[in-house]
């Protein structure tokens, strides 16, 4: 009964931040929001007996993403005088059916769909078997990531570096 | 217990919100923040199938841990751009960056 | 080696070829040698293959030898090999011996000339496909041969080709004969059609057992006749081979008198059985050579350019063949054909000479006593030139008696008659050929005080062909086959088996009549020119200035072709031209262009430039998917 009321605290909650995501008028608030809203992604990890994603998730999410999206903030900041810019296009409101079109084409799909096996209750998940599958079955495409990773750190300094005569 | 189609619904009306969010948004920096609502409303839809339907194999949660990695590599790439078209042509809104046509 | 490796006489020429055509221009003397040598193996390698098929258990049957080429499906099978048989055998003998002395005559005439390795090249390329030919067992193999053969003759006529009259000459010969050869395929593929099989022999098997019905192996030997009427340059193809002299002469006496262009001969001859078969066969073939050797004769006795006359000669000449083809008598054309082919290869190797000899001057007029500088080349194209006349006993009185006799028993007397008249006219033109050239008065002292015989390298040739051009008729003689070692006499030898055994005897008659006409012709044109006075030959021109003009412009056949081309043709292209520039330019090529245009023109502003448009694109797209998977799935 207790992990019900979490959730749904939780799940209105990741709701009203993504909300607050799109819908603030101001990046730096926006941002902030963010964070709420990928933490709260993590508490549902947690729900779901995956404490090691969670760790992950408030780990390169709460900490690494959001740090660098603050420090881009900061860096391209277009008016220094704060003056509020305008912050959606031109085709906002179409926008706002397309979101609408998805999130009733997903809830259908997803409710109106017989999954098969236990819908009931989430079955714990060790660790162990996550590192097992991880560096046995999954192996290669890990050793990928992690080149990927190094590509695209490499590849992020290079576009961002200030050329001479700049 | 939480039901299964819980999940799925919150995954959904997050993913659908990220969708507004990158289709509205002018700065290029929160069309960003939009795209990662949209990744982590997919990683919750992998994680909760991986406990509830798979849970031999949790195949879900390993993609989870991959989305993740690259959904960083792209964030930090993603942001590197939009500092280089910034210091170009002094904007980061998306519409104003329109010389891509006819 | 025996008569089933009889492809090796080819492949030996063949390799010759490549390696003169790929470094003869770094081989010193431009490597004529190795071409002279390539020919004379296959020269001495033909006296074993002959051996060896006279040995041949069976008695003078063909010999087969061939391969699996091809095979697609159950349907689809195609085996290609070679076929030695009389036949085949009296084709090797002509190809490989006239090949020969044109090979050693040409180090002679070719000398110093430009692409001279280019020249021995072709002609060993010549020599492999024209074998070839003659030892195919399918008529594909024959047809590739006969294309082959075909090119090499576009090659050798357009050699000179810094001369535009000798591009024009190829060109005109290889449309010309182009028009024949597609009838030859066209044949080829109906008898295939409905047979089966590219196999000679087993096509004549299926024909005799009534395979075919009567109308559709008419037309398909018609088409092949055609193929072989163009080859064999017999009315109304004629035209190109009097133009193929263009060539050097030793190609025209190779190519254009002695073997490719009997090749439409060989091909009927080898196809006989079917033509027997189909119903007016054997009367076209008759009749196409009857024109032909009326029409030619009567077209050479008004040329004055020496290789003109021979080649309407040669056109005539092969007219004979074919009228002992429509008599049903291959034996008797094949004679006639060797006989031909040596003393036309001496007369064309004489002309050549002569060329050489007089610093390059084919023009009668021009020309006149010269047997008394050149005594070598003179009295051996006297030789040839009363063989040719048909005057007993040189070889050509025999084989041309016997076409007389063949066709009096096919036909009748009204054919012989025709006959007889070309005859005669190819006695006089052939006396008035050697009476302008080498006897009386020089016409141009300057030409006369020049010329000089030419090297033994040339005059050897010539002095072998004309043993040759005077003795090879004895072989219709019993005994003379007997003492050269063939089993029941030549004239057996080269009787289709099926045709049975056929002893030679000689009909007094006719050969009294045949040694009239030659001497009519003979002496009438010696009356007429006797001391190359042109006298009374100009009076009678004078006296029907009209026909003499339709003689001399050859029955204005170039002109009634030009004319065709010109009407039909053009205005046939004209309309084709109009229907391209209006239908499928301005309307197919340029309207498509257009529409593409105008489509993108209007597309082009859906390409805003702006990502978020995009992205909305995409989302719809999305959306419109997964609507569509919901509506499918249900």
């Amino acid at each position: 009964m207790a992990t019900e009321v979490i959730w749904w605290l939780f799940a209105l909650g990741i709701i009203a931040l993504s909300a607050g995501v799109v819908f603030s008028r101001s990046v730096i608030h926006s941002a902030i929001f963010l964070i709420g809203s990928l933490a709260g992604v993590g508490v549902m990890f947690v729900i779901l007996t995956v404490e090691f994603l969670a760790l992950t998730q408030f780990l390169i999410y709460g900490g690494a993403v959001t740090v660098l999206v603050l420090l881009a903030l900061m860096l391209t900041r277009a008016d220094p005088s704060g003056r509020a810019e305008k912050v959606n296009g031109p085709q906002a409101p179409f926008a706002l059916l397309a979101g609408i079109g998805v999130a009733a084409v997903l809830l259908v799909a997803a409710l109106s769909t017989e999954w098969a096996g236990n819908t009931e209750s989430p079955t714990n998940i060790a660790i162990e078997a996550i590192s097992q599958r991880l560096f046995e079955d999954f192996g290669l495409p890990f050793i990928l990531a992690s080149v990927l990773l190094l590509v695209a750190l490499v590849g992020a300094i290079i576009v961002a570096r200030q050329e001479e005569g700049e | 217990m939480v039901p299964l189609e819980n999940y799925l619904a919150l995954s959904a009306i997050v993913f659908a919100l990220g969708v507004y969010g990158v289709l509205a948004r002018r700065n290029a920096v929160m069309i960003l923040m939009s795209v990662e609502l949209m990744l982590n409303a997919v990683n919750i839809n992998f994680v909760a199938f991986a406990a509830y339907l798979d849970p031999g194999r949790i195949v879900g949660a390993i993609f989870a841990v991959f989305i993740i990695t690259v959904a960083a590599a792209e964030v930090g790439l993603a942001l590197a751009i939009v500092i280089r078209l910034f210091r170009n042509r002094a904007t980061a809104n998306v519409d104003e960056a329109a010389t891509m046509k006819w | 080696m025996g008569a089933e490796q009889a492809w090796v006489l080819a492949a030996i020429p063949a390799g010759v070829f490549l390696v003169l055509a790929l470094f003869g221009r770094a081989l010193p003397r431009g490597g004529d040698y190795l071409g002279v040598a390539a020919i004379a193996s296959s020269f001495l390698l033909f006296f074993v293959v002959l051996a060896d098929f006279l040995d041949t258990p069976g008695k003078l049957g063909p010999v087969v030898n061939d391969i699996q080429w091809s095979k697609i499906g159950d349907t689809f099978d195609l085996r290609m090999g070679i076929y030695v048989d009389p036949i085949t055998i009296v084709m090797f003998a002509v190809v490989v011996t006239v090949a020969l002395m044109v090979n050693i005559f040409s180090i002679g005439y070719m000398k110093g000339e430009p692409r001279y390795h280019w020249f021995f090249a072709v002609l060993q390329l010549f020599v492999a496909s024209m074998l070839l030919l003659v030892m195919a067992d399918n008529l594909l193999l024959v047809y590739i041969a006969w294309e082959l053969v075909g090119v090499c003759s576009f090659l050798l006529i357009g050699f000179y080709w810094e001369k535009r009259s000798a591009t024009e000459a190829a060109k005109k010969a290889f449309v010309t004969t182009r028009v024949g050869d597609v009838g030859l395929l066209i044949g080829i593929i109906l008898l295939w059609k409905e047979g089966g099989t590219f196999n000679i022999q087993e096509l004549i098997h299926l024909a005799e057992e009534g395979h075919f019905s009567q109308p559709y192996l008419f037309t398909a030997l018609a088409f092949i006749f055609l193929g072989c009427m163009g080859k064999s340059a017999q009315v109304p193809f004629h035209v190109w081979l009097p133009d193929a002299m263009e060539g050097p002469t030793p190609v025209s006496a190779l190519i254009h008198a002695a073997t490719m262009v009997v090749a439409g001969v060989y091909l009927t001859a080898r196809l006989l059985p079917m033509f027997e078969i189909a119903d007016g066969m054997l009367l076209t073939v008759t009749i196409v050579g009857l024109v032909t050797a009326l029409l030619t004769g009567f077209i050479a006795l008004a040329q004055t350019d020496i290789k003109k006359v021979l080649a309407y000669s040669t056109v005539g000449q092969l007219g004979f063949m074919f009228i002992a083809l429509g008599a049903g008598e291959p034996a008797v054309a094949m004679f006639h054909l060797m006989t031909h082919a040596f003393f036309k290869a001496l007369l064309f190797l004489g002309a050549g000479s002569v060329i050489i000899g007089t610093h390059h001057n084919q023009e009668m007029d021009r020309l006149g006593g010269l047997w008394r500088k050149m005594p070598i080349t003179g009295t051996t194209f006297l030789i040839g030139s009363l063989a040719l006349a048909g005057l007993p006993p040189l070889a050509g009185f025999w084989s041309k008696d016997e076409i007389f006799v063949v066709l009096e028993h096919k036909w009748g007397a009204w054919a012989v008659i025709l006959l007889g008249i070309s005859a005669v006219t190819t006695a006089f033109y052939t006396t008035r050929l050697f009476i302008r050239t080498f006897m009386g008065r020089p016409a141009d002292p300057h030409v006369y005080e020049h010329a000089r015989e030419t090297p033994p390298v040339m005059t050897g040739p010539l002095v072998f062909l004309a043993f040759l051009a005077a003795t090879s008729g004895f072989v219709v003689f019993h005994e003379v086959g007997k003492a050269l070692g063939f089993p029941g006499g030549i004239t057996e030898f080269i009787f289709l088996p099926h045709h049975g055994p056929h002893e030679y005897e000689l009909k007094w008659g006719f050969a009294a009549a045949s040694f009239a006409m030659a001497v009519v012709g003979i002496f009438s044109a010696a009356w007429m020119y006797w001391g190359n006075d042109l006298r009374r030959a100009t009076a009678l021109a004078n006296w029907q200035p009209g026909l003499y003009d339709m003689l001399r412009r050859k029955f204005y056949f170039d002109e009634l072709y030009q004319g065709m081309i010109d009407r039909g043709v053009l205005g046939f292209s004209y309309i084709v031209s109009w229907f391209d520039r209006y239908v499928v330019n301005d309307t197919g090529v340029d309207g498509s262009a257009q529409i593409t245009g105008f489509t993108g023109g209007v597309l082009k502003y859906l390409q805003t430039g702006r990502v978020p448009n995009y992205a909305m694109a995409v989302a719809l797209g999305v959306i419109g998917l997964a609507l569509a998977g919901l509506v499918v799935r249900g």
